[in-house]
């Protein structure tokens, strides 16, 4: 099996020769693989994309996850982002600061300035050599949280409810626009991405106000086109089986969710993605926690099939190469269906 | 007038803004407590408030709903305090490292600084490297404190301080690091001149440091 024909299989409720193995190698990581710092590859899309496919040929994994051009996505609806050196971006302003700044959350043509033409490059280099290529986009609750700002975003859950949904419920068509943009690139999935909805940051019982609506919105439009894998950050256990609701055909789910419990609250039919540890084992840890960590996933999410091993979150810049490949090469070497 | 204060602190756990500002505006117009015991109820209220989060009983929302609660409180209180005694002068900067949102108890330890006399220069939460960098060349402070509510900001406080190093400013500032996980084998780790816990660590730090 090829790498592409590998995940499809997993998608498709099949089970493949092994494991896929996708990590979470975005901008953090990529630029160093062509000797670049990663503000070098923010401000140049092509660079990034060239970036991860030479991450996806040296380590061999599965499939890449392609960024849009000036990666972050708050630049799309417009929010001032910085970067410095191997920083990762921080947004330094925000559109909304209340209800009566509603009217300025406009709808982003994410076509412009070329935006999408690394997402473009990545599928044919990618599909070229017959890996996956999955697009990013961020949730309509994430974006909401970009363009309020975090922190007033979640003051307001308490002293203003209605206009939380309403700002959600205004930037939802840039999470389908985005999403369809990238879907018209060519790519094989897309990942939303959901970074402040986790039971880390706020309760189930928001998550299921605020942001299961929205989300499940999104995906039913967007998993027409294409399949959408749903990534929550940090601890998402408490939220799994809402998040199984959606229609996500992947779950992407980091480091805090126990793997092997993560099956029976979620059903059969729905593909674990997971949970390597981006930070304390790939980055901190040596290759011998790689193979403890590998391991222990492949024993908790392997057997039952619909499994794609990857780490919880994104891979920082400060990881050891040696890491990633050994994260590649246990994955193969615990992987494996046909011997079983 | 320990009840009160007790009302106060409870109104704050709880994020009642309406309660607390209420609290808070009776005590200034009266003043029916010093600034010390102001502190002491605020920064208790702060521990109670990290307590539940770290227990899984609060989120973000919760906290800021409390941090909240406690900027409309001193915003009532700050001209009371302010008008006691100030005893105390040189120039800091503050914020809380990228990453971390938390900002309930920054805001209570740069009143209490600022009520001592400090001037203080507040940054906010998530403050990137480069702005404090700036902010430390921009101010000439004598004292940096970095706010940290959790060890997981080991990496940005490293890196403020790796920027210090490499602007040659490091011999030119006193850091100080603070928030609830710290102690005193995470501030050595990190390499700061001293750590502050509470309110109450944080003004005997600051006039340590400057007495040196």
């Amino acid at each position: 099996m090829t790498s592409r024909e590998r995940v499809l299989a997993v998608l498709a409720g099949e089970k493949p020769d092994t494991v896929p193995i996708v990590p979470v190698i975005d901008g953090w990581f990529a630029p160093k693989v062509i000797g670049r710092k990663n503000d070098e590859c923010f401000l140049d899309g092509i660079c990034l994309a060239d970036a991860l496919a030479a991450s996806l040929e040296k380590f061999g994994y599965d499939g890449a996850v392609a960024e849009m051009g000036l990666g972050p996505q708050p630049n799309v609806l417009g929010c001032p982002v910085e970067i410095e050196g191997n920083d990762v971006p921080l947004v330094v302003d925000t559109i909304v600061g209340g209800r009566e700044d509603l009217d300025k959350v406009r709808m982003p043509d994410p076509w412009a300035g070329g935006k999408m033409e690394p997402v473009r490059r990545l599928v044919e280099t990618g599909h070229d050599g017959d890996r996956f290529v999955i697009g990013s986009v961020r949730s309509p609750f994430e974006y909401a949280a970009t363009v309020r700002g975090l922190i007033g975003f979640m003051t307001d859950f308490y002293a203003d409810p209605d206009f939380v949904h309403q700002l959600i419920a205004a930037v939802k068509p840039a999470t389908i626009a985005v999403g369809m943009a990238l879907a018209e690139t060519g790519v094989d999935a897309i990942v939303m991405k959901d970074s402040f909805a986790s039971s880390s940051m706020i309760s189930p019982d928001h998550y299921r106000e605020f942001v299961f609506p929205y989300e499940a919105q999104a995906i039913g439009e967007l998993k027409e086109s294409v399949p959408v894998i749903l990534h929550v950050c940090r601890n998402s256990m408490p939220i799994l089986a809402d998040m199984a609701q959606t229609g996500a055909a992947v779950l992407e789910m980091d480091s805090p969710v126990d793997l092997g419990a993560a099956r029976p609250l979620v059903g059969a039919g729905i593909v674990l993605k997971g949970n390597i540890d981006a930070d304390a084992v790939v980055e901190k840890g040596g290759v011998a926690d790689i193979e403890a960590a590998v391991k222990a996933a492949m024993d908790a999410a392997k057997q039952e099939g619909g499994f794609i091993l990857s780490t919880g979150d994104s891979v920082s810049v400060e990881a050891p190469e040696e890491n990633v490949a050994a994260l590649v090469r246990f994955g193969r070497q615990y992987g494996g269906y046909l011997n079983d | 007038m320990t009840e009160l204060l007790d009302q106060f602190e409870h109104a704050v756990v709880a994020g009642d803004a309406d309660k607390s500002a209420g609290i808070a505006r009776a005590i200034a117009e009266g003043a029916l407590a010093t600034p010390d015991e102001v502190f002491e109820h605020l920064g208790s209220a702060m521990e109670k408030v990290g307590s539940k989060y770290e227990t899984g009983e609060y989120f973000v929302p919760e906290m800021l709903r409390s941090a909240e609660a406690v900027r409309l409180a001193i915003e009532l209180l700050e001209p009371y305090l302010f008008t006691r005694g100030r005893d105390q002068s040189g120039v800091i900067v503050m914020g809380t490292v990228k990453g971390d949102i938390h900002n309930i108890g920054k805001n209570i330890i740069v009143l209490a600084l600022r009520a001592a006399g400090y001037d203080v220069h507040d940054l906010g939460v998530n403050v990137s490297t480069m702005k404090f960098i700036k902010a430390v060349k921009e101010t000439s402070c004598d004292i940096l404190m970095l706010s940290a509510f959790t060890t997981s900001t080991k990496v940005a406080l490293l890196d403020v301080l790796t920027a210090l190093e490499r602007e040659g400013l490091r011999d030119r500032v006193k850091v100080v690091s603070g928030g609830a996980s710290h102690s005193e084998e995470f501030a050595a780790e990190v390499g700061v001149d001293a750590f502050a816990r509470d309110v109450k660590s944080a003004l005997a730090v600051c006039r340590e440091l400057l007495q040196r």
